[in-house]
């Protein structure tokens, strides 16, 4: 089972940890396609519920807040991820989904384990309607 | 009758004194029980305005389709949107006079707890409806099987032909270029499948948090009955609990997603809580 997980990441943090993760050669699977966004205050929800068409999962990531590059892109970012993840489950979608996390650009660590968790989860989902496909 | 006349009087007054150059209220529809927006520049022609059940479209977004000084016969959900429009910097408050006036609905709004006006310049107090509405069917909803909640959502928006009338009504979609229509890049297929159709309902409903009024002007203007305030109503009833904010009761509150706090709730990250 090849699944598709698309992950949006901010450039100043959860990018950077995804780049130390490779550098450092910390292993994570390969099923991860990385969107670099500028902050997680970029990620519209739109982009989740489009990359759904096309893959199997999301996780989006940015920096701890306080750490955000532009103060509180971060902080308003999150009221939106708080409501589309309850709306996501809200209507039917599991949890394993869609995820969230926050990782800085030392934690490269950090962004294997995230990234192997979030594969493994969406690996142990049924398969994946995107949306209902075709009517 | 009394609050229609004091409707007909206040209209004629500002018309007569030039302080506007329309009113916006409402006249008889064509179909029994169901009232149409109407425009009054001619101050003889407040004869024709109506206040009763059916008097239910919100009429806010028409102020911002026009740039005369207006008046306009607002009963909760038309304050409360225009509460929005004035703090989302898309209406001149001064532009507007608000002749408020109990919202005299019954059929179509009886999930609404705000039937009088948040704001006015004049208020006719009517009779006042006491409306509980306590999300009820939101948590008989979420009590459903997940399978069952998904294919209810895919069966509603599967008879969606996307003609946008519902985003053209809402007070709250006022965007000059809307995500739907974006080229470059395209972010959401034009076609009616269940797929495109969901992401367009999806992303809306997000557009509209913490703005929407629950006017269900949406739901009214949908040509193939397409009922999706459930997604709205959720979401209206999570800025509440999570953010402590209903949309558009006064001018001060900041719009909640325009805002945060430090503490704010985290439930949605890995190894979060779950939320109610
Ligand atoms: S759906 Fe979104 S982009 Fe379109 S008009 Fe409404 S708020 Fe604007
Ligand atoms: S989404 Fe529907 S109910 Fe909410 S403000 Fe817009 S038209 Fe009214
Ligand atoms: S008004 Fe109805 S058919 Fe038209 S886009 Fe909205 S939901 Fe779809
Ligand atoms: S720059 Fe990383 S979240 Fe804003």
């Amino acid at each position: 089972m090849d699944r598709k997980i698309i992950a949006f990441l901010c450039n100043w943090c959860s990018y950077a940890g995804a780049d130390l993760a490779g550098v450092s050669r910390f292993q994570y699977p390969a099923n991860l396609r990385i969107v670099r966004v500028p902050c997680s205050g970029r990620v519209d929800p739109l982009f989740i519920f489009t990359a759904l068409k096309n893959a199997d999962g999301v996780l989006v990531a940015g920096c701890h807040p306080g750490d955000c590059h532009y103060t509180s892109g971060n902080l308003v970012a999150r009221r939106k991820f708080a409501l589309t993840k309850s709306l996501l489950e809200f209507i039917g979608i599991e949890d394993g989904r869609v995820q969230f996390d926050w990782i800085s650009a030392a934690e490269g660590n950090r962004f294997a384990e995230t990234a192997t968790k979030v594969v493994e989860d969406v690996e142990k989902l049924e398969e994946w309607d995107r949306w209902g496909g075709e009517k | 009758m009394s609050v229609l006349n004091d409707i007909k009087l206040k209209a004629k007054e500002l018309l007569e004194k030039g302080d506007v150059d329309v009113v916006i209220g409402y006249a008889k529809g064509t179909l029994n029980g169901k009232c149409t927006p109407y425009f009054v520049r001619n101050a003889n022609d407040v004869e024709n305005l109506v206040w009763e059940n059916g008097c239910d479209i919100n009429l806010a977004n028409y102020l911002l389709k026009i740039s005369d000084k207006a008046a306009v016969i607002a009963k909760g959900c038309d304050t409360r949107s225009i509460v929005n429009l004035v703090k989302e910097n898309q209406l001149d408050r001064e532009r507007v006079v608000i002749i408020g006036a109990s919202c005299p609905s019954t059929e179509s709004c009886q999930k609404c707890n705000h039937p009088d006006p948040v704001i006015a310049d004049v208020f006719l107090q009517g009779e006042t409806k006491v409306n509980n509405d306590d999300f009820s069917d939101l948590e008989s909803f979420s009590k459903l099987p997940s399978e069952e909640r998904r294919n209810y959502i895919y069966k509603e928006v599967s008879k969606c032909i996307r003609c946008y009338a519902c985003r053209n009504v809402c007070p709250a979609c006022y965007c000059k270029e809307c995500f739907v229509e974006e080229n470059l890049p395209a972010w959401i297929g034009k076609t009616t499948n269940t797929s495109d159709n969901m992401i367009f309902h999806l992303t809306r409903a997000i557009h509209v948090a913490g703005r929407c009024v629950g006017c269900g002007e949406c739901v009214r203007a949908c040509p193939m009955g397409v009922d999706l305030s459930i997604l709205n109503r959720k979401i209206m009833k999570d800025v509440k609990e999570l953010f402590n904010v209903e949309s558009g009761l006064d001018l001060d509150t900041k719009l909640p997603l325009n805002d945060y706090k430090e503490d704010d709730p985290q439930y949605f990250l890995i190894g979060g809580e779950k939320c109610e």
